[in-house]
């Protein structure tokens, strides 16, 4: 007879410890790197919502400042007429707000700040833990490329199974179906697009670069999950030449 | 509530929807329970579940009931599963088999709280690693989108399905070639799996699931 009560219970138990023990460097990565993503998209939303409501107040502002994150910083750091000077204007169409009416602009202003700054310090740990898990793939892809090509791929040792044209589409999955079903233009890159080396190739390079730096990133790859030397200005020397 | 299918006797029918008896009230998945002579019916959407879609679909024979052993792999968070569990009842037993530990979390939560489950978080791949864990088995049911797919449940019969057993696999066609028609891709798993098993019956799971099909077979 099986004994099935306590096959289930040392089947759970041990179900449990493999679970505790799975978690590593990946699930650090693909944490963080989802939160930057959404913070950031948080943060557009609301400072959007910011500068409609401080337009109340100083609207010129509005089209000066184009980047968010200064936009915010200026709005908490400098008052109403040191922000009229730095910007020399004379006038504002902006009405005098009372301090209670300013108040509720300032806070929110304030944290949007702060989502920034955790944003920010979530970038400088991921660089940091990156540095040591997959350094040759931080040098060449940069941070935020680097760790959302790991949650694409599921693992560094995904990435590091993978053929680099399957690197080279990542991110663009969907395109590639249909290309292979109903014989759609293919998709020459997936999220490689990012970085600036094939972002800022002209129109008709750009599908040589991403398959250049998909190869580099492959051999980057595999060299940080075998535990290789660090190769990684090597292999960003190398693909800048071949761009050139 | 009443019963699917005298072949079904653990498959309720209500409002043209399925059910199954529940010892637990109990919702994981957010279904509908459904309380009728101090007995719970948990609703099994044919949509999420790719044996209810061959079910809704007329598949003739599946082989799980009462008291079965099953083997199921590509457990997930458990959704089809905790409905073989219902149907088995606390005389049967499931294996849960998942490679995936984010997901094996609630997989672990369900079968904590019924009697007849067990998780093993491990690969299909390698039914050796799960020797110690498991116990010969009436049925192998198979949900995993692999490319080898048919091989992983061949070896998972081999090793552990017994003699007469049926064995439950699903197909995503398109895990195994995307550029292939379906239709062409079940033909060709028709044809090794009739080399090793005898193949009882098949359906494809549309308009439920795109391009999959379920095969039920009996090892030899
Ligand atoms: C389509 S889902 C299964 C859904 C589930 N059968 C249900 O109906 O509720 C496939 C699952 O198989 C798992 N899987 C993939 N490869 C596997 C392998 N080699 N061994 C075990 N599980 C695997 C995946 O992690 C995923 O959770």
């Amino acid at each position: 007879m099986v004994d099935f009560k306590k096959l289930r219970i040392n089947n759970i138990l041990l179900a449990k410890k493999t679970i505790r023990e799975a978690v590593c460097e990946d699930d650090f990565i693909i944490n963080s790197i989802n939160n930057i993503e959404d913070l950031a998209k948080v943060a557009n939303v609301l400072c959007k919502r910011l500068r409609q409501w401080y337009s109340l107040y100083l609207p010129e502002m509005y089209n000066k400042i184009g980047d968010n994150e200064a936009f915010v910083r200026l709005v908490l750091k400098k008052d109403k007429n040191t922000l009229m000077k730095e910007l020399k204007l004379s006038e504002t169409m902006g009405s005098d707000l009372s301090k209670n009416n300013l108040k509720p602009i300032l806070a929110l202003a304030s944290r949007i700040d702060s989502l920034y700054t955790l944003r920010n310090e979530l970038k400088d740990y991921l660089k940091k833990i990156m540095g040591v898990y997959c350094k040759n793939l931080l040098t060449l892809a940069g941070t935020v490329l680097g760790a959302k090509l790991i949650e694409s791929g599921g693992s560094l040792k995904k990435l590091a199974l993978m053929p680099s044209s399957t690197i080279q589409m990542l991110g663009a999955e969907k395109a590639l179906f249909r290309h292979l079903k109903s014989g759609a233009r293919p998709p020459k890159h997936g999220i490689i697009l990012q970085h600036p080396l094939v972002g800022g190739a002209p129109k008709n390079k750009k599908g040589k670069a991403a398959r250049l730096l998909a190869d580099k990133l492959s051999i980057a790859i595999r060299t940080d999950f075998f535990k290789g030397e660090f190769i990684g200005n090597k292999l960003k020397e190398e693909l800048k030449k071949r761009l050139k | 509530m009443k019963i699917f299918n005298k072949k079904f006797p653990n498959i309720f029918l209500n409002k043209r929807k399925f059910y199954t008896k529940s010892s637990d009230k109990t919702s994981f998945f957010d279904e509908r329970i459904i309380v009728e002579k101090k007995s719970f019916f948990r609703e099994w959407d044919s949509k999420r579940s790719k044996l209810a879609a061959a079910l809704s679909n007329g598949i003739s024979q599946i082989g799980i009931k009462e008291g079965s052993v099953v083997l199921y792999l590509g457990a997930s968070h458990g959704y089809t599963p905790s409905f073989v569990s219902d149907i088995i009842g606390d005389s049967g037993f499931v294996f849960c088999v998942e490679i995936s530990p984010v997901v094996a979390r609630d997989l672990v939560v369900i079968c904590e709280k019924r009697k007849n489950m067990t998780p093993i978080l491990a690969s299909a791949n390698h039914p050796e690693t799960y020797k110690q864990l498991v116990v010969e088995a009436d049925i192998v049911y198979q949900d995993i989108a692999q490319k080898n797919q048919v091989e992983i449940f061949l070896k998972n019969c081999n090793a552990y399905l017994k003699k007469e057993g049926f064995g439950l696999l699903t197909i995503k066609s398109r895990s195994i070639d995307i550029t292939k028609k379906p239709k062409m891709i079940f033909k060709e798993v028709m044809k090794v799996l009739e080399e090793k098993m005898t193949v009882v019956d098949y359906r494809t799971l549309e308009p439920h699931e795109k391009d999959h099909a379920l095969f039920v077979v009996k090892k030899k």
